[in-house]
């Protein structure tokens, strides 16, 4: 047995790093979303407030990026699951030959740097971009259409970059389904949709929660892709939080907004784990 | 009907599956033509060829320092976690501490927060202490996103290892550290090299924690094509994107070749 004194020296270093660089970094947050700012000169002293926070429910323009941000996560989780299931289930249940391929070619635009991605987006998107273009030269088109800075251009890019996590959460949840059980149904005379209605599709929920939560948190957590296909104009909170600081130089309502972020993500990790261990409790 | 094709992907599934593929990497396909297009922007069939480019982009100075200064955080930062990461994994498999599932936790956090929220906590610390755009500042700044990795390959590598290995080599007069070294350490190397390769990658990446640290004159490759991006669309961009889509392409199929990186995924 390793002594708990040598055990202390080896973590130390990495939980003192975190504890200085993070987690204080973090609380110091705190107080300054309690404060009032002043145009000009930063922060009150001696002054606090409730409104940072109360202003993102009564406000109607935050509210409204509030609820713009949980509908993109929603309907990007959404996108993801329809679109990924049928890859990971080619992926998990498919010609073992093709296995290696499908998933290299899954995690590829994953690895890719993500600035890369949104750019590549713009290119496809933008008003002289390559959608536009193309639709114009066939003439189906006579002006170009709007693909960006709305929430169609925003949905497609999420839904590209987020895809991926959510195909490999779903491959593996679908190799956890067994066999035999689908092969016993369908020894009893159920089609292949009856199969996988009543057999794979329950079986492999608990993967479906789990990658429905991650690209949900990720959605509503990224600030490139929406700064980038989204505008200066059409914001989400991330992008929100960074205009106010970057810009607007408004940090107590920044870290507001931060927290009210940072407590949805949590949140929605938290209530889904209470799901799945009364889940597995059922079980 | 025998019950096998029953529970095999049909063709509507096959064809569905095959058109998220293409999906996936069209967007890559349009940078890698861009980078190579005459005309700013892209048009089908390409108007014509040219490399000018990617001669205009490695010889700016600008691109230069950027590549510079990813490639610093992003090396730096790795062996950083590397160092730290292992150390804490190895401590806690061998479950010498009290509390080890929230010190877990603990480790795990910043993958949890919202990076955006990491940044800006850091540039109110930063901007206090008077780090904000120092190199020290920006690699520990990295150590925190790209930690949570390291831990998370070097505990999973570590949990399939039989403690008594290690033991025979310390009964055969191996120190504590020798056993760890030639015994232990080459067995998890292949999920440690997959968890650098994460760590790596997620500090090369990064654009929402470093835009705020950064200093006037400083920039990452990632931040200025971000920036450089609200000016509208730039070949010289595509230029670049291609070649970081070639790096990753390469280091993807070294890394599937050397340590079967996808079962790591």
């Amino acid at each position: 047995m390793m002594s708990v004194r040598r055990g202390l020296m080896l973590i130390a270093p990495l939980a003192l790093v975190l504890a200085a660089f993070f987690l204080v970094p973090v609380l110091m947050l705190l107080p300054t979303s309690f404060s009032e700012y002043m145009p000009g000169s930063g922060l009150a002293k001696g002054v606090w407030t409730l409104e940072n926070y109360t202003r993102i429910v009564t406000d109607e323009y935050y509210r409204e990026v509030v609820l713009r941000t949980l509908g993109l996560g929603l309907s990007v989780t959404l996108v993801c699951l329809v679109l990924g299931y049928p890859l990971a289930f080619l992926i998990a249940r498919g010609p073992e030959r093709w296995r290696l391929p499908l998933i290299l070619l899954v995690i590829f635009p994953m690895m890719l740097n993500l600035v890369v991605r949104s750019f590549g987006w713009i290119a496809l998107l933008a008003n002289r971009g390559l959608v536009n273009n193309l639709l114009i030269q066939m003439g189906l088109i006579s002006a170009p259409i709007k693909l960006m800075f709305n929430l169609t251009g925003l949905m497609i890019g999420m839904t590209h970059i987020y895809l991926p996590f959510m195909v490999l959460m779903l491959v593996a949840a679908i190799r956890n389904v067994p066999r035999d059980v689908e092969a016993a149904a369908a020894t009893l005379g159920s089609s292949r949709l009856h199969v996988f209605t009543s057999v794979t599709l329950p079986l492999s929920a608990p993967g479906i929660l789990a990658g429905s939560i991650l690209v949900f948190v990720l959605t509503i957590s990224a600030l490139v892709t929406p700064r980038m296909l989204g505008g200066p104009t059409y914001r989400v909170m991330a992008t929100l939080i960074y205009d106010e600081y970057m810009q607007l130089l408004d940090w107590p309502s920044g870290s507001a907004l931060s927290f009210a972020l940072t407590i949805m993500a949590i949140g929605i990790i938290w209530l889904s784990s209470r799901l799945t261990k009364r889940w597995a409790g059922m079980a | 009907m025998s019950p096998d094709r029953e529970t095999h992907p049909g063709l509507g599934v096959t064809i569905a599956a095959f058109a998220v593929i293409v999906f996936l990497q069209v967007p890559v396909i349009v940078v890698v033509l861009a980078a190579f297009s005459t005309t700013s922007y892209l048009t089908i069939p390409p108007q014509g060829l040219t490399l000018s480019w990617f001669g205009k982009v490695l010889s700016d100075p600008t691109y230069l320092s950027a590549i510079r200064m990813s490639l610093i955080l992003a090396f730096g930062s790795t062996a950083i976690s590397l160092a730290l990461g292992v150390a804490s994994a190895y401590a806690l498999f061998r479950r010498s501490v009290p509390g080890s599932e929230a010190i877990i936790s603990f480790l795990m956090a910043p993958l949890v927060l919202p990076a955006v929220v990491i940044g800006v906590a850091l540039l109110q610390f930063y901007s206090l202490t008077g780090l904000r755009g120092s190199l020290i500042g920006l690699l520990l700044a990295h150590v925190v996103i790209t930690v949570p990795y390291i831990v998370r390959s070097a505990l999973a590598s570590l949990s399939g290892l039989d403690l008594a290995v290690e033991e025979a080599a310390r009964v055969l007069g191996a120190t504590g550290f020798e056993a760890f070294r030639l015994v232990t350490l080459p067995l998890i190397r292949p999920g440690l090299v997959a968890g650098a390769l994460f760590a790596f990658i997620t500090s090369l990446d990064n654009v929402p924690v470093t835009i705020f640290l950064i200093g006037a004159n400083q920039t990452t490759l990632p931040v200025l094509i971000f920036s450089s991006v609200e000016m509208g669309v730039d070949p010289s961009v595509a230029a670049i994107s291609t070649l970081l889509i070639v790096a990753t392409g390469i280091i993807l199929l070294l890394a599937e070749r050397r340590a079967g990186f996808h079962r790591f995924v």
